[in-house]
């Protein structure tokens, strides 16, 4: 922007008036079509949720409905009631926490090293070691059960927390390594040389200098590894029986039912199901706000 | 720190027993080890049985007790013979494509948008990211019933504006229209998410000497962060190919398992019902090593040409 | 970075103590269920009775989806574990019998209990390769079955035939705001699925196998059972255009559809949805006379081939007890469902209102085949009810393209 508040300038001239006036109004008119834009998009990412919501008010447990009012006839929060206080959804939600938070901790942990490696280090084997997690993507998880669950029950894993907490943190590893590699790439190396020059040990300038930096990373790998945790239902359906270990999806599954689902209680639930995600993603988003990291370091 | 430096030369003080290269080892043994070891410990077993498993006539009457084919590869023949299996794989081929570009572009322009100092941008990115944190499944269904002939929302809304209704559920070419759209739906808030991500890698002196050259806003994004988000866009834009290639959910759900007539098949599902259906283990197990060669050789072309314009790694 | 490293000492610990647990206490059966929400609240009452008093024994109920406890049991029980006990449909006893994951009951009870059962709720086949029979489910409850629901506020009395009921829906089918789309309709089910057509293909004289298992859908009594259907809208006009499962509970959960055609699972869900429901046979179609034939069958309890010991011992005879008389009145008077027991179903009709008119159109029903084939008659007659009802397929091709396809899936499954 041109002649902060701040700056005086003496009687500019009328062309420059002009200038300016015509400079102001393109940053309005851009101003309106960005929130033009961002407010058309974001109606349609939260049209569908409202339907959602819709459902869990519904009487009856109707999951169609013939009309398109945005608040049901007769709408009624019982289901809310039902899935809180009936269902077992405290447990379902302490087992989520549980198992999402020590995914998101030891994947966070196993990928900012290995990322780390991957990208600053030179060794035999790495370029064979990013195709490795890369490669175990590549097979539909849905036609692996079988095996999983075989492997599984010789693990002496069934029916445990460790046994999830496992499977998930290797299904969300090779995409948080892969993003730590790539964002680790777009730090200058010669912050952390600078750091080791000065007599940091290797992994002190890992530690003080570079993991620090790449907290927007982080804050994905951490949201990423969460949401695996949170909302995978097809290996935990393998893993777990117990009633007393389900997590929440799991708990979700459990109200469908070939013809008789309950609808209200199951968007009630899985509303309620999105909630802490929405949470996270506020907590973490300072990370992925400009200012912090090198946006700000010049040079 | 204008000091030259040589990162092989570098002596400090501690840790002096080992040289740079010792210590470069010891290092990248710590850090990739124990990832490599959950890595290997978990996909090995599960790969090997299932490469075992689609060399057998595992299935209904043989469940127990399954025995080798003969010839062994029998199973890969069947597959590979079947011709409906050669349009599936050009439709799976569109889904991916189309849903990995829809997921990028839209990803990013909102990224661009909301990184910028105005007002209500929380507020934004919390709704924009509801998508994602919503339950896949009864989002999948809910979109289902949006996708209603005659009282979903999207052919009311359709015909408020003028238009004819869609027959979503009964035309091949819609009702295959109709599970994309709501993958786009469901995938674009996670690319927006690593997209800020990667915005915030790049540095702002970059934009400001952009500006001093008279760089437009447009020519700043395809010069200037297009490039520069590159190393943290390129992993998520594989995996994502690779996760919506074997997308089984959302297809299944929307379409309710290929609706209509079995018209709206990816390899992925198009297994599951062929395979599953009739308990046809061995035969799911071939299908399933064939998908992952086709994945293998497409990642493997994406890195080669990757490497080929930019050392990306 | 503190943080990060107190975050990892939590992990730790939380993998800890979820590896620890287990020990030794009281024997823990498991039961894994496919049951709708009423039958699992009955289910988990009925435990609580029989373990009332017992610390020796807990018994855990889990529920899945059909589909899911199907391939769950598969793997689990091909690896050697799995639930003692097993409950869904007659269907599903079918591979799970061929594939030797359950096993045969017969010998496992006294005859005289086995005599109690009414004899047509007892699954009863032969495993390939054998000539004799084997009792591979104790039933609950028998039925399952389609049958025809009406809101008595538009319908006052049922229909005496397919033709009075059409005429009565056209009377019913109109668009009441005007807006020039029509918004009640004199008829809904679900009409993406072969379970909807097979009561009409049993009304034209066919049905979908014979007694070796055999397809037999290239038959005219195919077609112009698809036709009918097609018909429904084409020519009477009073079904709509696209209408699934939900649409239809939707349509007639708001009142603005005078028939529906669905089962039993689905009736207290419209009670309470506040709809004044009547239940009829569907009613005898004019052309042949024939009323239609909706598939019946039992849904019980099967033992997984793994149980064995005490557990197998203790599992049984939760099995008879969930199967017994007190079970069983106790699911008709709650649910309306038809008991298995011959004492129960005595007196089923004074339980519950609707057992009557439940028992009517079992009386016109045919019992669904439980051989693994039937899945080869669903997958191949789906696409082609669509592609008639949906695409103007002509029903003659669509039933030739059915009998093609499930000889091919059949020999598939069969490795042939």
């Amino acid at each position: 922007m041109s002649g902060g508040p701040g700056i005086r300038v003496p009687a500019p001239s009328p062309a420059a008036l002009r200038r300016r006036r015509r400079a102001r109004r393109a940053q309005a008119l851009r101003l309106g079509l960005t929130y033009a834009v961002l407010a058309v998009v974001a109606a349609a990412a939260v049209f569908p949720i409202l339907q959602i919501v819709n459902i869990s008010l519904r009487p009856a447990d109707q999951f169609a409905a013939t009309s398109l009012r945005l608040v049901p006839t007769n709408a009624t929060l019982q289901a809310y009631r039902t899935i809180l206080f009936e269902k077992d959804f405290p447990r379902w939600l302490l087992n989520s926490l549980i198992v999402s938070l020590a995914t998101t901790i030891i994947g966070v942990a196993l990928a900012s090293t290995a990322g780390y490696a991957f990208s600053r280090l030179r060794f035999p084997l790495r370029r064979a070691g990013m195709m490795l997690f890369l490669v175990s993507q590549m097979f539909p998880a849905t036609l692996l059960l079988l095996p999983l669950f075989i492997m599984m029950r010789r693990l002496a894993l069934l029916d445990s927390f460790a046994g999830v907490i496992i499977a998930y943190v290797v299904t969300a590893l090779p995409f948080c390594v892969w993003t730590m590699k790539g964002y680790y790439d777009t730090i200058p190396r010669d912050l952390e040389e600078a750091a080791r020059v000065d007599g940091t040990s290797d992994l002190g300038s890992f530690w003080r200098v570079t993991l620090p930096l790449a907290s927007p990373a982080l804050a994905i790998t951490g949201l990423f590894s969460f949401m695996t945790g949170w909302s995978e239902f097809m290996v935990a359906r393998v893993v777990i029986s117990s009633k007393q270990l389900f997590t929440l999806p799991l708990g979700l599954e459990n109200l469908t039912s070939t013809f008789a689902t309950e609808w209200a209680n199951y968007a009630a639930g899985s509303f309620l199901v999105c909630l802490p995600v929405v949470v996270l993603f506020v907590i973490l988003s300072r990370f992925l706000v400009g200012g912090l990291t090198l946006g700000g370091v010049k040079g | 720190m204008g000091l030259p430096v040589d990162p092989g030369g570098v002596q400090p003080a501690r840790g002096a027993a080992l040289g740079w290269r010792g210590r470069e080892r010891l290092l990248a043994l710590a850090f990739v080890g124990p990832a490599m070891l959950v890595m290997l410990g978990i996909v090995l077993y599960p790969f090997v049985y299932n490469v075992y498993l689609s060399l057998t006539d595992m299935g209904l009457y043989t469940f127990r007790h399954p025995s080798l084919q003969s010839p062994l590869w029998k199973n890969y023949a069947e597959v590979l013979g079947h011709r409906e299996l050669y349009v599936v794989f050009v439709k799976t081929v569109a889904w991916t494509g189309v849903n990995v570009l829809f997921h990028v572009a839209i990803g990013l322009f909102l990224a661009v948008l909301l990184n910028q100092p105005i007002r209500g941008r929380t507020l934004f990115r919390v709704l924009l990211i509801l998508p994602w944190a919503m339950p896949q499944y009864i989002s999948a269904l809910t979109w289902k019933g949006m996708f209603n002939y005659e009282w979903g929302v999207v052919n009311h809304l359709l015909q408020q504006v003028g238009l004819a209704a869609v027959p979503w559920s009964t035309d091949p070419f819609w009702a295959f229209l109709a599970p994309l759209i709501t993958n786009i739906w469901l995938g674009f808030p996670f690319m927006m998410i690593i997209a800020l991500g990667g915005l915030q890698s790049i540095p702002q002196v970059v934009y400001e000497s952009a500006s001093v050259d008279g760089a437009g806003s447009v020519r700043r994004f395809f010069s200037i962060t297009l490039p520069m988000l590159k190393p943290v866009l390129a992993p998520a834009v594989m995996l994502g190919t690779i996760w919506t290639f074997n997308n089984l959910n959302v297809i299944w759900l929307v379409s309710n398992g290929g609706e209509p007539s079995d018209k709206t098949h990816i390899l992925v599902s198009y297994v599951y019902k062929a395979a599953f259906t009739y308990y046809r283990y061995g035969y799911a197990a071939a299908f399933s090593m064939i998908l992952f060669l086709i994945l293998f050789a497409l990642v493997w072309m994406q890195t080669r040409l990757g490497r080929a314009t930019e050392a990306s790694w | 970075m503190r943080h990060a490293t107190a975050l990892l000492a939590l992990a730790a610990l939380a993998l800890g103590l979820a590896a620890c647990g287990g020990g030794h206490g009281p024997m823990k059966l498991f039961i894994w269920e496919q049951m709708d929400p009423k039958e699992q609240v009955l289910l988990d009452a009925h435990l609580e009775t029989y373990l009332a008093g017992r610390t020796d024994l807990l018994v855990e109920r889990v529920h899945y989806e059909t589909e899911a406890l199907r391939t769950q049991f598969q793997n689990a029980a091909l690896a050697g574990g799995g639930p003692e006990l097993i409950y869904g449909p007659g269907d599903q006893v079918g591979p799970f019998s061929i594939m030797g994951l359950i096993d045969p009951l017969e010998g496992l009870f006294a005859p005289a209990m086995l005599d109690s059962f009414n004899p047509e709720s007892l699954i009863r086949l032969a495993r390939p390769g054998e000539s004799e029979a084997h009792l591979w489910a104790l039933p609950d409850q028998v039925g399952n079955h389609l049958i025809l629901c009406f809101n008595k506020k538009l319908i006052p009395d049922a229909p005496k035939d397919f033709a009075e009921l059409i005429e009565m829906a056209q009377q019913h089918t109109a668009d009441t705001d005007g807006d020039g789309r029509i918004d009640h309709y004199g008829l809904v089910f679900n009409q993406k699925e072969p379970f909807w057509l097979v009561p009409f293909l049993g009304a034209f004289g066919g049905w979908v196998m014979d007694e070796a298992g055999r397809p037999t859908l290239d038959t005219p009594a195919m077609a112009r059972a698809l036709a009918y259907l097609r018909e429904l809208r084409a020519v009477h006009g009073i079904i709509p255009r696209e209408c699934d499962y939900d649409m239809a509970e939707a349509l007639f959960k708001e009142g603005k559809a005078a028939f529906l055609i669905n089962g039993p699972w689905s009736w207290q869900g419209y009670i309470d949805a506040g709809v004044d429901l009547g239940l009829a046979p569907l009613p005898p179609i004019p052309e042949t006379g024939r009323y239609p034939t909706p598939m019946v069958s039992a849904k019980g309890y099967s033992l997984n081939a793994n149980a064995r010991g005490a557990e197998r011992e203790e599992a049984l005879r939760l099995m008879a007890y969930l199967t017994g008389e007190a079970a069983q009145v106790d699911l008709a008077r709650e649910l309306g469902v038809i008991p298995s027991r011959k004492a129960a179903g005595a007196q089923a009709e004074s339980l519950h209102p609707l057992v009557a008119a439940s028992r009517a159109q079992i009386l016109h029903g045919r019992a669904m085949p439980v051989v693994p084939e039937m899945r080869a008659i669903w997958d191949v007659t789906r696409p082609e009810l669509q592609a008639v009802l949906g695409g103007g397929k002509d029903p003659a091709r669509a039933a030739a393209d059915m009998q093609r396809r499930a000889l091919a899936k059949i020999a598939e499954m069969k490795g042939e």
